[in-house]
């Protein structure tokens, strides 16, 4: 069995009334990319925030690389090394791109003109157009500035990348390009990746592993296809989202 | 290593340019204004507000936090100096910094809770505009209304004690010069960069690896340590100790000066100050007398007329017409 880089254990997060997170488990293993779907409100969202210090877990506890980080705020998380990208976006609409993805590249890298190189070349491994780069975010499209949020994130070098759909948007063929940025991504960097995605062809044809929420806690687990034929899941998705 | 502080006091070519030639232009303002008295007083006026609003820009432009106490740190500068040398003696030289370090000391005891528990927008700009007036009242319980008179001292140079206005001009214009300087190295460095990524957002800036309030109160401990030490000057000049000094109105409109120069850009900000502050001195010359007050209306009108037209500030309009004037390749990245 290889060892868990992350493990999410019984972590529950609540809202007023509402638990968004439920006693959810869940271990990611290292070099994988894992999946994690789940009808609308299933509390996706809520767990990511939770593993990286934007929310404190009510009760429960997450280890990554044998560590207890609870509760941690998030430029400390991100120090040890879990980065993140944001399902409704949050650009800097005043920084370039480039400005953008180097203030990422600060993280580790505390000499600005050597953070700008190592930026200059996360942008072109993403693929982002040199004709782009001096571009502000408040110029860029949504498409664009989700491959920055990504940029930006990659450029702080985390082992472990919480992706909260990225795809949500993109054309077909836009996708499959993506899907090949990141699992070159993942070998140049050797990444962890954990991608959160309603678009069904995209994650399932990524995913090694998909972990499936429902009302904030898990409900399946496995390779993508038996998740697929999972009765419990296809029941979890019935009257939301066909699979 | 000589080479690598070099490095780090060098300036780009074009900004250093820049720099020299306002040195250059402000050298020869009093020139200008053939020694006049009155006109001296007044360009130093506007040196002054030129000064305390390029140290406002780091915290309200860089940073994005609408700091209203540029005046309650500019007078900590003053008392501490003023009162240090009308009762002991002791140069300002040394009392400017004293009244920096007690700035930055009143910086970092209300600047950690604030940002300690996230205040900002409106609530920060009302909580440092309160701090404005919570020091006069300290300041009148100490000293009551009772007004101090710094004498005249000799030797002049060591006790800053002029009788003509052209030394404070050029000691507030060299002010000047510096704080922008300070401002450009500030834009350019990893310091920058953070706190551009504060002002445009918090959450994403903390997740990207940013301690946001550590960096908050770096920027709050630099602007209140410069607008200290233009109060250790400008103390030297009016030579009047007052609980007046603590002047919320001040703190306003050093922010509003730094918003229509628009937020960030160190150029607009000291281009609003000086265009603002000379018409206000016009207009209270031309008009003042007949109608009390009425310069002050300039502040909404000019607020307003950019707020309407140009949501940028003046910065946009500094970068137009630079564009026009050194045409660049926009994709050429450097
Ligand atoms: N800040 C908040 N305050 C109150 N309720 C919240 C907050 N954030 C999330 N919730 C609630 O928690 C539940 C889980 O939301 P979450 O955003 O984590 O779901 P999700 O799985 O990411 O959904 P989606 O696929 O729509 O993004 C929802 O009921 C949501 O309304
Ligand atoms: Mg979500």
């Amino acid at each position: 069995m290889p060892q868990p880089i992350l493990r999410v254990e019984d972590v529950v997060k609540r809202f007023g009334g509402i638990i968004a997170v439920n006693h959810m488990s869940m271990e990611v293993y290292k070099n994988e990319i894992l999946g994690l779907i789940g009808p609308n409100g299933a509390g996706k969202t809520t767990l990511f925030n939770c593993i990286t210090g934007v929310y404190k877990p009510e009760e429960g506890r997450i280890i990554f690389q044998n560590e207890d980080i609870t509760g941690l705020p998030p430029h400390v998380i991100i120090q040890k090394g879990i980065a993140r990208t944001w399902q409704k976006v949050r650009p800097f609409k005043k920084l370039t791109v480039l400005e953008a993805v180097t203030v990422g590249a600060l993280l580790r890298i505390p000499d600005v003109d050597e953070a700008r190189e190592t930026a200059k070349e996360i942008l072109e491994f993403i693929g982002i157009d040199k004709s782009r780069w001096n571009r502000l975010g408040s110029e860029i499209t949504l498409i664009e500035h989700k491959l920055v949020d990504l940029a930006r994130a990659l450029a702080t070098r985390p082992k472990l990348i919480l992706l909260d759909e990225v795809a949500a948007g993109l054309r077909p063929h836009e996708m499959d390009e993506l899907a090949k940025v990141l699992l070159k991504v993942r070998e140049e960097y050797k990444l962890t990746l954990i991608v959160v995605e309603h678009v069904m062809r995209f994650v399932m044809g990524l995913s090694e592993r998909i972990v499936v929420m429902h009302e904030g806690k898990k409900i399946a687990e496995g390779r993508p296809e038996e998740v697929a034929n999972n009765p419990r899941v296809v029941e979890a998705y019935l009257g939301t989202k066909p699979l | 290593m000589p080479g690598v502080l070099a490095k780090k006091l060098a300036l780009t070519k074009e900004r250093l340019y820049g720099l020299i030639g306002l040195a250059i232009v402000l050298a020869l303002v009093p020139v200008f204004l053939g020694f006049n008295f009155y006109y001296v007083l007044l360009a130093t006026n506007v040196m002054l507000a030129a000064s305390l609003v390029a140290a406002w820009n780091i915290i309200g432009g860089y940073a994005g936090q609408l700091d209203l106490a540029a005046s309650a740190y500019m007078a900590l500068g003053a008392v501490v100096t003023g009162h240090l040398l009308a009762s002991y003696g002791l140069t300002p030289w040394i009392g400017m910094f004293l009244g920096a370090g007690l700035a930055v000391t009143v910086a970092v005891l209300v600047g950690y809770p604030t940002f300690r528990f996230g205040i900002k927008e409106v609530w920060y700009a009302l909580l440092t505009s309160a701090l404005v007036v919570i020091l006069m009242r300290i300041y009148y319980l100490i000293y009551g209304s009772f007004e101090t008179y710094i004498p005249h001292m000799e030797p002049e140079w060591l006790y800053l004690s002029f009788r003509r206005y052209e030394v404070y001009y050029y000691l507030l214009a060299a002010m000047v010069v510096i704080i922008i300087w300070i401002n450009l190295k500030i834009k350019s460095s990893k310091l920058g960069y953070y706190l551009a990524a504060i002002r445009e957002d918090e959450l994403a800036a903390e997740a990207l690896g940013i301690d946001v309030r550590r960096y908050k109160l770096y920027a709050l401990m630099i602007y209140a340590a410069l607008a200290g030490i233009i109060g250790g000057i400008y103390i030297t000049l009016t030579g009047i100790l007052s609980y007046r000094l603590f002047d919320p109105w001040l703190g306003i409109v050093t922010a509003v000066m730094g918003i229509v120069g628009g937020l960030g850009s160190i150029e607009g900000a000291v281009l609003a100050a000086v265009i603002l502050r000379s018409l206000e001195e016009y207009l209270r010359g031309a008009i003042g007398a007949t109608y009390p007050g009425s310069h002050l209306l300039v502040y909404g009108l000019i607020l307003i007329i950019v707020g309407v037209l140009k949501p940028e500030g003046l910065a946009s309009l500094i970068r137009y017409v630079k564009n026009k004037l050194f045409y660049r390749k926009r994709e050429e990245v450097k």
